[in-house]
Formats: structure tokens, C-alpha cells, sequence
């Protein structure tokens, strides 16, 4: 695995695909359990566990899993490891497995788990698929412990259980409150994001333009589909370093001269 | 000659929306007197912070979308004034300070100015404020009413609670409860003794000023009357007695609502047609969500049907001039159906 690789599936995982800002997927246990920072903490690292397990199972499995029945058994294998959480939850940590109640069996229902089985484990490889489960599901505890954390302050004037002040906003812990506070952090969470995006885009094409010898000039075609294959390279993964794109660029035109 | 080329509308109304907004503060002017008299200086402080916070929220927001603070001040429509006002009326006297100023902070930033400022927004910022404040501090909001200072002329019970300065139940509450009234239908309409919200009592005032808006052609005449009407027919409807349209109009928030707030013209149909349906329709859901509820429920009942709103704009649209009327069109059908029936019976005769 390549260094490209690995940041190209943390940063989707966590950024470009956050499966609660992104994607918008389980948005039925954000709701629900993002009440206390806690809670979501909870219930981020449960899912982020069964996500990285199913991720490897099914990925394993990938080959041997006929087509026609790959929902059922990816269900049975997400399963497994819910009842395997649910029995380490029962056990060990009793006060949380009670806050989330009936949402820690809901996780075998969860659609970011089945999403990430359908669209990445059950066609990348086993290491790929594990990073994808762990940086996914870590992407989603911090949008839930975020959440969490601002729906306990206003709410109960509290933050990890620990009280601040006495001043509460009934409004932020009632189920209005979430819908509330969950629209508003996509708004905040997508308008951040397209700038940045934007910038760095903006960024790239400018050493591009820099790059090139004199603009005037008629370039022949093959010169042109080099550009175009570096321009999606750089649409499908804008992290990319500007200078080495700009680089490549410049010496693919150096190689045609 | 000089031929100017513009778009439409060509000929525009002399009215502005400042103008119109400034006959409502004068219309509210009564009601917001007699809320200052009835609770004192409690009440002075609730809409002084609610107005000033709902302007500041509005300022602050524009100037966070970078816009020109000289253009702010210039182009000031005095929506944000009338909608801090008619929120500190919905909101108990004794609520303490940032409940008015968040409820309108929350009005004019989340529900105006997020859905594209004046004109844009869905639902009523002043209502939402009140049921934002409704949610949001439950404690002070459901039990923490104050009766005014000036008791009732005529109790109608010898119970210490209606006379006295005290916290309790509104008579709509207590009506609504099976406990029945403690002042009589006078006392209602004048406010005196009635716990309630700082505009929402004086019933007098409100009507005042509701004529003063009819007067001035800012709001039509039917509209607050069929919602009020109704309310009280549906009422009496579901209580089976008839003596009971009284009080259920007089009590509550009624009048406060269906004057100034239905009535809104950024939140009701465009057509007079649409408008009938959806005042009557209020009526409905006011009275019948009262009875199931048994609290008061014309801000809920309001942004309900706020939400409605697009939907009879999208089937209850204006005749476009030139076009036959409804009554026309019917008429039309009718004699199709009726010649159809004469063939089919002639075919019929021949065979």
C-alpha cells in the first residue's frame, strides 16, 4: 500500500465522505444519541469496531460470497460482531449499554456499515477495506462526540457528564433541538469543506497555468489528453500536492516537445 | 420621444414595506400599552430586549454577509422591529431576560434571515420565536403566569387566585381543564384579571388595532373574523354547548394571533379565495387541537398551517385575466354532461 493510498481512504473516510456530514447516513442514532457527548463517543466507537471487522470479513469473503445473496450475508456477518459488542457492552460498561438502548442492536441495520460492505469492502483489498472501516468509523465518532458536545452544553449546560453552569435550553435536548443542531453542523461542516475545496483547486490550476511555457501557442492532441488525465486525477483526489501535479504536468509537455 | 424599456411590474403601489409595517407598530401601539400597564415594568424590560436583540440580530447578520452597513441603515424595513414586538407579547411578563432574546434572536436569524431574509421566509419568525421559547424553557412557559396588577371587576367564583397577583394556570387552562372560569366574559375581554401574556389579555386593545389595520387596508376584514368565528363554532361543536363560543374566543391567545399573526401577509395565500379556506381551516385546528391538548395552541396551530401555505398557492391560484371564471368553467361542464345524457338517451330511444 502506498503512502497516496492510505491518505486518499483517511481522508475520505473522515472528511470527503464523513459518513454523518457527507453522506448523510445513520442519521437515525445521531439523532438519537447525540444528546450527550458521551453517548456518542459510545456509540462512534461501537460502530467504528463492527465497521472495521464486517469491513475485513467481508472482504475476505468477497470472492466467495455469490452476488444474488451478498445483502443477506453481509447482514449475518455485521450481525455477528453487534451481538459480540452488545455482550462486551452488557458486561463490562453496563451504564452505556443502557443510554443506548435499543440503538446498539439497530447497528446490524446501520446503513453506514452495510454502505461501506456494498460499496468498498466487498471490492478492495483486505488492508484497504480495514483502514476504510477504521477512519469511516472514526469519521463518525467525531461527528457524533461533536454533536454530542453541543447539544450537552446548550442543553444541560454540561459536558461529559460534567456540569458547567445551571443555565439549560430544554429546546437543544428535545428531539427538535437535534434536527436543529444536526442540519445546522451540515450546513457549517459542507460550507468549510467547498471552500477549502475550492481553494485548492484554484491553487492547482494556477501552477498549471504558471507551468506552461506560452499559452498562445496551438498544443497537438496528445499534449491536450495529458492535460485532461491530469485534470481528473486532480478533480478525483484534491488533496494532491500542487507542486507535484504542476511538476508531471510540466514534464509530461517537456516529453511531447 | 424617449422610450424607456424596464421590466415588470411597470406600475407599482405607493405602499412600501416600511409603510406597512409601520401601521402595524401603530396597531400593536394599544395592546402593547395596556400589556406595559397591566405587568409593570417587567414587561417594559421583555419587549424593550426582545426588540432590541431581534434589530441587532438582523443588523449583525447582514454585516456577517457583508453588506454595505449605510445600505443596512437606509433600506431599515421595520420587520424586525414588529416581529421582536409581537414575540415579547406572546411571552409571559416574568420570563426572565434572555428568554425574550433568545426566542428572538432565534426568530430572525434561523427563521428569516437563513430562508433569504423579508419575503422569504416560511413560516412567521414571531410565532416560531414563541414556540421556540415554548420548547425551549418549558418551566417558565407552561406553569409561570401572572395575573395583572388590576384585579378583575367581577370575579365570578370567590377564589382568592383571580383577583390577587398570582402565578398560575391562564383561564383558558383552567376552562380548557373542566375547572371552568373564574372571571366573567367582561373581565375577559378587558384582560383584568386574567393571567396570560403581556399583549394577549386586553382584548379591547387588540381590537383596536385590528381596525385601525382594516381602516388602513393593511389586513381585509374577513380574514381575522372567520378564523375567530370558527374557532369558537368548532369549539362549541366539540363541548357541545353553545354558551362556550365566548369564552374560547375571548380567552387565550386568539385575538393576538389571528389579527396580527395569520394574517401575515408573507406567511398566508395569495389569493382571497385561499385565504377563506385557510382562516377557516385555522379555526379548525385551533379548536380542535385546544380540546386534545387542553393548553394553548394558536402558535402551533399557526405554524402548522404556515407549512400549508405553498400548497394552497400551488392549487388555488388567481384567474388569469381573460380566462372564465370558476363558475364559468362549471357551467361549461355541466352543459357537456347534460348534452351527453340527451345523445345517450336518444340512442337509446332510436334503438
Amino acid at each position: 500500500m502506498t503512502g497516496q493510498r492510505f491518505k486518499q481512504i483517511s481522508l475520505d473516510g473522515l472528511l470527503r465522505n464523513n459518513p454523518t456530514f457527507r453522506l448523510v447516513l445513520g442519521t437515525c442514532p445521531t439523532l438519537a444519541l447525540s444528546t450527550a457527548a458521551f453517548n456518542g463517543i459510545g456509540m462512534g466507537l461501537a460502530v467504528t469496531f463492527i465497521l472495521i471487522c464486517s469491513n475485513v470479513l467481508i472482504s475476505l469473503l468477497r470472492k466467495a460470497i455469490p452476488n444474488a445473496v451478498r445483502i443477506p450475508a453481509f447482514v449475518i456477518i455485521i450481525a455477528t460482531f453487534v451481538t459480540i459488542v452488545r455482550m462486551v457492552l452488557d458486561k463490562f460498561i453496563p451504564s452505556l449499554y443502557e443510554s443506548m438502548g435499543v440503538y446498539l442492536p439497530l447497528i446490524v441495520v446501520n446503513c453506514i456499515i452495510l454502505g461501506r460492505a456494498e460499496s468498498f469492502a466487498s471490492k478492495n483489498k483486505v488492508l484497504d477495506s480495514a483502514l476504510d472501516g477504521l477512519f469511516t468509523g472514526l469519521g463518525f465518532t467525531c461527528a457524533l462526540t461533536l454533536l454530542g458536545i453541543i447539544r450537552e452544553v446548550l442543553g444541560s449546560g454540561a459536558i461529559f457528564g460534567y456540569q458547567l453552569w445551571d443555565f439549560r435550553i430544554g429546546f437543544f435536548s428535545s428531539s427538535a433541538g437535534a434536527f436543529f443542531v444536526y442540519g445546522m453542523s451540515i450546513a457549517l461542516f459542507n460550507h468549510i469543506y467547498s471552500k477549502i475545496e475550492n481553494k485548492l483547486r484554484s491553487k492547482n490550476f494556477e501552477a498549471r497555468i504558471m507551468q506552461k511555457p506560452d499559452i498562445g501557442e496551438p498544443e497537438n492532441e496528445l499534449a491536450d489528453q495529458a492535460e485532461e488525465a491530469q485534470n481528473a486525477a486532480l478533480q478525483t483526489a484534491p488533496d494532491q500536492n500542487a507542486p507535484t501535479a504542476a511538476a508531471n504536468a510540466g514534464h509530461d509537455n517537456g516529453g511531447e516537445a | 420621444m424617449k422610450y424607456l424599456v424596464s421590466d415588470s411590474p411597470h406600475i407599482r403601489g405607493k405602499r412600501t414595506t416600511r409603510g406597512i409595517m409601520l401601521d402595524v407598530l401603530i396597531a400593536l401601539l394599544p395592546a402593547t400599552v395596556v400589556g406595559c400597564i397591566y405587568f409593570g415594568g417587567a414587561a417594559v424590560a421583555s419587549i424593550a430586549i426582545s426588540v432590541v436583540s431581534a434589530v441587532a440580530a438582523e443588523v449583525v447578520f447582514r454585516l456577517i454577509k457583508r453588506e454595505n452597513i449605510k445600505d443596512i441603515l437606509l433600506n431599515f424595513d421595520l420587520t424586525s422591529v414588529v416581529t421582536g414586538l409581537l414575540l415579547a407579547l406572546t411571552l409571559p411578563s416574568q420570563a426572565p431576560w434572555y428568554v425574550p432574546m433568545l426566542s428572538s434572536i432565534f426568530a430572525i436569524v434561523v427563521v428569516k434571515m437563513l430562508f433569504g431574509g423579508t419575503g422569504k421566509n416560511l413560516v412567521n419568525p414571531a410565532i416560531t420565536g414563541r414556540v421556540f421559547a415554548f420548547i425551549a424553557f418549558q418551566s417558565v412557559m407552561v406553569s409561570g403566569w401572572l395575573a395583572p396588577s388590576i384585579g378583575a371587576i367581577s370575579p365570578v367564583a370567590a377564589s382568592g387566585a383571580s383577583g390577587s397577583v398570582s402565578t398560575g394556570a391562564t383561564q383558558l387552562t383552567s376552562m380548557l381543564g373542566g375547572n371552568g372560569l373564574t372571571v366573567s366574559d367582561l373581565d375577559l375581554f378587558l384582560g383584568t384579571g386574567v393571567a396570560g401574556c403581556i399583549g394577549e389579555t386586553c382584548k379591547l386593545a387588540l381590537l383596536i388595532g385590528g381596525i385601525y389595520l382594516v381602516v388602513r387596508r393593511v389586513i381585509k376584514l374577513e380574514y381575522p373574523v372567520i378564523y375567530i368565528v370558527v374557532t369558537g363554532l368548532v369549539a362549541c361543536a366539540i363541548g357541545k354547548d353553545i354558551g362556550l363560543f365566548v369564552p374560547s374566543i375571548l380567552s387565550g391567545g386568539l385575538f393576538l394571533g389571528a389579527i396580527f399573526m395569520a394574517t401575515d401577509y408573507v406567511t398566508s395565500p395569495h389569493t382571497r379565495v385561499g385565504n377563506w379556506i385557510y382562516m377557516a381551516l385555522l379555526g379548525v385546528v385551533t379548536a380542535a387541537l385546544r380540546a386534545a391538548t387542553k393548553i394553548e395552541v394558536v402558535s402551533f396551530a399557526i405554524l402548522l398551517m404556515n407549512l400549508l401555505v405553498p400548497m394552497f398557492n400551488a392549487y388555488i391560484r388567481p384567474r388569469v385575466f381573460g380566462a372564465p371564471s370558476f363558475v364559468k368553467k362549471l357551467k361549461v361542464k355541466l352543459a357537456e354532461a347534460r348534452e351527453k345524457r340527451a345523445q345517450k338517451t336518444d340512442k337509446e330511444d332510436a334503438q
